[in-house]
């Protein structure tokens, strides 16, 4: 995880410490949709190793569409991602798979697939690492197997595996989804609203579990949220999109000094608190 | 409120008359034209109709339309006036009369009875003179009337529509013009589908005992062996002078017998057009039956033929309780052929089925029907079986949503269009080659084809993607405009060769487009270009072939052309949604099978492949792959995106992505439907056969071609049964699913 990739660099572990290796880079990001809608304009940032940085903003302020173009399921219109040294946006399908194996990614409404069992979802997970051939007839490794079991012991619904998605509530389904970004082993996970959808009380145990994950297993987060106090509780960084167009940066210390006036300054009048 | 209605009440009497003289015109005058126009094509149609069905009706021996033109616009004018006269009369009566409340009250309906009572007491009178004058029959007659009436109220309420329209006002309601239309269009129907209940009521006496012997066919089901009582008479007939006949019968004491006079006589005579000349009458007595039933009369012509002579007298009689009978009979009508030598003998026969035993086997019907039964619920299981192997895949290609992100550059088409035609060439040159090493295609015709497939296939995917692949590695090398030029330039003769094919086809008529040089050489052909070019019938091609080719050679240089330019003028970084078009041939292509019958399709089967089951698993499977292919990809189109874009997240490839994220979400739609199509299947199939594609609908259709209505009630009775039976299980199976 360590190792730089760019090949030239491999003998001089000098430079790599003092090149100061940033995880993801964002750059002069733009998003325009075949209608003309622009969802992003010029957006820059970087996303620092096993950072939980947390992406807020209005509806249809660009934070899905920027979340979805860092695996590139929305293609860019201009500017680059780079992960890890590797130019996403120039990448081809092959390497996009590779990359996108390495990030996983969490739903708003968990996406999941309603009518398959919970495993064959979770399972769903390692099948960038899966040869296609294999697929054809369901089949797994057999260590993805025990992976599966072991993730869902973890997100504490084992006893569900067997269930099908959709029998399951909200909560645990979303907890089937961290489970199937979970199976990817990821470096980062992509996490889109993920607890829009949930009561209160969940909301706080599924940031909870993303949280353990970002102090455990140094995996990094990059989450859209909007609820101010669940971004202080959970954030160590903060970006804010308004039109599609960052208009706050700023680390945890600065979000636990955001004021509800601030907060409404990048959300308009909807701001409002989760008030649990 | 007051002056609202005034101002209601103003028309324009121009635009009214207007459009009393051409209906419409008023309207487009008023600046609504499209309203005009459809209100005069409603009445040209409408007219029309309606002329075309009364002089139909009324067969006027000349000039029928002409005099079913007078006819149909003096009733109109008639029943206009009557209608002007009453609308008068309403108005007067709500401004003297009735006054304000009660003009209300006086509605628009009200008023409508009214016209519609007058116009059916007018009718009576009126019909009178028309149906001696044009002789129409009556029943065409209140065709007539009830049609003009219906087209006067239509005519005057679109002219009332203009004179609004004209003063400035709201539009007339539609209500009443759509009303009247559809008034009008129920008569008309019911006059040309020849609806005739009283037939229908005084018939039903005659279908009853066919109606019984399907509703209750069971005895034939069964095998029985059956004794029966029965005597004869010799009866001579044609009866030469001098002649006496055959001895008459003895009256017997212990045995059964009967005995006719007259022994000899004339038989009756129907000759071409029906008409009829009786023979002689005889009279028959018979006595030792069983008393209280019936003995049936046959007679036998002299080659041995015996039928029941129903139309000369009674042919079932009961006997009495001395266990005689006597009737009367005139000799039949039994064809007698000129050739024949001597005295002809016919036999008497009085027929009485004592008894029956039930034998315990099922009858050769049923063992036939339950045969070809079996046969039909088989070939309803291959045809969806055939259908679901082909619609399964067919259904991604015509599935919007999984096919419109699929776009590539035009000048990869253009190049695997290009590498592609020499590719299918050369896989065709293979395959006669393999054939020719095998010994011909009618030694080993399934591994010929197969190989033929897959080398079209292959060479076709390498051929496409090489082309494809040459012309951008080109881009990357040269300059864009230069890369573009090339595109044109190969884009060209590809139009050119469609437009060759477009030309030879026009000039063919549009049918022979498949089969090419073979029409031109061999047939003449009326064709829809000689008669737009003014050739008075049809042009000779084998005494002219140079004319087609000439045709064809323009029309591919005007593609080529139009090709070339299309491809110049194309932005080069702006990419084709083939996948779209892929989608538009699949959807197209599915459409046009499924609209189809498959009755039609089993008939083309046939034809192909001769009569019998195997015409009709063709016939069933062609229409299940449309249906399914259609109703799969609907499927497809309704399912979630989100489980789509999470399984791509994960680095899936897109097979991947198909099989975890699109086939679970359409499997359950997928087996529903499937099984729907099976229970649809069996029920086609049935029916399939009565054009010969096998099954049972075959022997149901010779069963009643033959008369024989108790078997062809066993048929249809095992149809329900099976048809129900299935629909059952494949719902409950259905039910397990969704």
């Amino acid at each position: 995880m360590g190792l730089c990739p760019i090949p030239l660099l491999k003998p001089y572990p000098f430079t790599i410490a003092l090149i100061n290796y940033q995880m993801l880079q964002i750059e002069n990001l733009t998003k325009i949709y075949r209608d003309g809608t622009v969802a992003l304009r010029d957006v820059s940032f970087t996303v620092e190793d096993n950072e939980f940085l947390v992406v807020i903003g209005l509806s249809g302020s660009g934070k899905s569409t920027l979340l979805r173009c860092i695996n590139r399921l929305v293609e860019p219109t201009e500017g680059r991602i780079v992960w890890n040294g590797q130019d996403i946006t120039a990448a081809n399908q092959a390497d996009l798979r590779r990359i996108r194996r390495e990030i996983g990614m969490v739903f708003q409404h968990f996406n999941l697939v309603k009518r398959s069992p919970v495993t064959t979802n979770v399972l769903a997970g390692r099948l960038g690492y899966t040869p296609p051939s294999w697929s054809l007839i369901n089949r797994f490794r057999e260590k993805d197997h025990k992976l599966s079991k072991e993730v869902l012991n973890r997100m504490g619904i084992p006893d569900k595996a067997d269930n099908r998605a959709d029998e399951l509530s909200g909560g645990q389904q979303q907890r089937v989804g961290i489970a199937r970004a979970l199976m990817q082993e990821p470096k980062m996970i992509l996490a889109d609203e993920p607890v829009a959808s949930l009561d209160p009380v969940l909301a706080h145990s599924i940031l909870g579990n993303l949280e353990k994950l970002n102090q455990e297993d140094d995996i990094t987060i990059l989450c859209s949220l909007h609820f101010l106090d669940l971004v202080q509780r959970y954030a160590t960084r903060v970006v804010g999109l308004k039109d599609g167009r960052v208009v706050f940066e700023g680390d945890a210390k600065d979000v636990k000094k955001l004021s509800d006036k601030d907060f409404k300054d990048i959300y308009g009048e909807d701001a409002e608190r989760l008030g649990a | 409120m007051s002056t609202a209605n005034k101002s209601q009440e103003r028309l324009s009497l121009l635009h009214i008359f207007l459009s009393f003289v051409v209906p419409g015109l008023g309207q487009m005058v008023a600046g609504a034209f499209q309203r005009g126009l459809s209100f005069l094509l409603s009445v040209i149609v409408l007219s029309y109709l309606s002329i075309w069905t009364i002089a139909q009706k009324a067969r006027f021996p000349e000039e029928y339309i002409g005099a079913g033109t007078r006819v149909f616009f003096l009733l109109v004018l008639e029943a206009f006036a009557l209608l002007v006269f009453l609308i008068a009369l309403r108005y007067l009566m709500a401004r003297f009369v009735l006054r304000d409340a009660a003009s209300q009250a006086f509605s628009i309906v009200g008023f409508a009875v009214l016209y519609a009572i007058v116009v059916v007491l007018l009718i009576n009178p009126l019909l009178g003179t028309i149906a001696d004058t044009e002789t129409l029959s009556r029943l065409h007659a209140q065709t007539a009337v009830i049609s003009a009436a219906a087209m006067a109220a239509f005519w005057f309420w679109q002219a009332l529509d203009a004179g609004r329209l004209g003063a400035k006002q709201k539009a007339a309601s539609m209500t009443p013009g759509i009303l009247i239309t559809l008034v009008l269009i129920f008569v008309l129907g019911w006059s040309i589908t020849q609806i005739d209940l009283g037939k229908a009521i005084s018939e039903y006496r005659d279908t009853q005992k066919i109606l019984g012997n399907i509703f209750w066919p069971w005895r034939v089901a069964f095998e029985f062996e059956i004794t029966s009582n029965e005597a004869s008479q010799k009866i001579q007939a044609p009866c030469p002078p001098g002649a006496t006949g055959p001895p008459e019968n003895e009256v017997l004491a212990d045995e059964t017998w009967i005995s006719a006079t007259p022994t000899c006589g004339e038989l009756t005579v129907r000759d071409l057009t029906g008409g009829i000349e009786f023979g002689t009458e005889m009279i028959i007595t018979g006595g030792g039956y069983e008393p209280g039933q019936i003995v049936e009369i046959w007679w036998k012509n002299p080659i041995g033929n015996p039928f029941q002579p129903r139309s000369v007298g009674e042919t079932s009689i009961l006997i009495d309780e001395n266990g005689e009978f006597t009737s009367t009979l005139i000799y039949p009508s039994a064809v007698v052929p000129d050739t024949a030598v001597g005295d002809q003998i016919h036999t008497l026969i009085a027929r009485q089925e004592s008894e029956q035993i039930f034998t315990g086997n099922l009858s050769r019907e049923m063992i036939l029907a339950l045969t070809t039964m079996l046969e039909t619920i088989m070939l309803a299981l291959m045809a969806t079986f055939f259908g679901i192997i082909v619609a399964f895949p067919l259904s991604f290609l015509a599935a919007r949503n999984l096919m419109s992100p699929i776009s590539s550059p035009l000048r990869t088409i253009i190049g695997g269009l290009f590498l592609l035609l020499p590719a299918l060439w050369l896989a065709a040159q293979a395959t006669s080659l393999v054939a020719s090493s095998l010994g011909g295609l009618e030694k080993a015709p399934i591994p010929i084809a197969s190989i033929g497939l897959i080398l079209v296939i292959l060479f076709g995917f390498v051929g496409y993607s090489l082309g494809g692949r040459a012309l951008s590695a080109l881009n990357r090398s040269v300059a864009e405009a230069r890369t573009s030029l090339i595109t044109a330039l190969l884009a060209a003769p590809l139009g050119a060769i469609v437009g060759w094919i477009v030309g030879l086809g026009v000039a063919n008529g549009i049918v022979s487009i498949p089969l090419g040089a073979e029409v031109l050489d061999t047939t003449t052909v009326s064709t829809p270009f000689a008669i737009i070019s003014g050739f008075d019938g049809g042009i000779s091609f084998s005494s002219n072939p140079g004319l087609a080719v000439t045709i064809a050679f323009f029309t591919s240089l005007l593609f080529a052309l139009i090709t070339f330019v299309l491809a110049l003028r194309h932005r080069a970084e702006g990419d084709i949604k083939i996948g779209l078009v892929i989608y538009t041939f699949a959807r197209t292509t599915l459409n046009v099978i499924r609209s189809i019958e498959p009755l039609i399709w089993a008939i083309v089967a046939t034809i192909w492949v001769g009569l019998g089951p195997f015409a009709g698993t063709i016939a069933l499977t062609l229409h299940t792959i449309a249906a399914l292919a259609k109703l799969y990809s609907e499927s497809i189109e309704s399912i979630e995106t989100g489980p789509i874009e999470a399984i791509q997240a994960t680095g899936a490839t897109r097979l991947q992505t198909i099989i975890y994220a699109v086939v679970p979400q359409i499997l359950p739609p997928f087996i529903s439907f499937t099984i729907y199509r099976w229970d649809i299947n069996v029920r086609l199939s049935t029916i399939i056969g009565l054009v010969g594609g096998g099954g049972i609908g075959f022997l149901l259709i010779q069963w009643i071609r033959q008369y024989q209505y108790n078997n062809a009630g066993l048929a249809v009775w095992l149809i329900a049964i099976t048809v129900a039976s299935l629909d059952y299980i494949s719902s409950r199976i259905r039910e397990r699913f969704v």
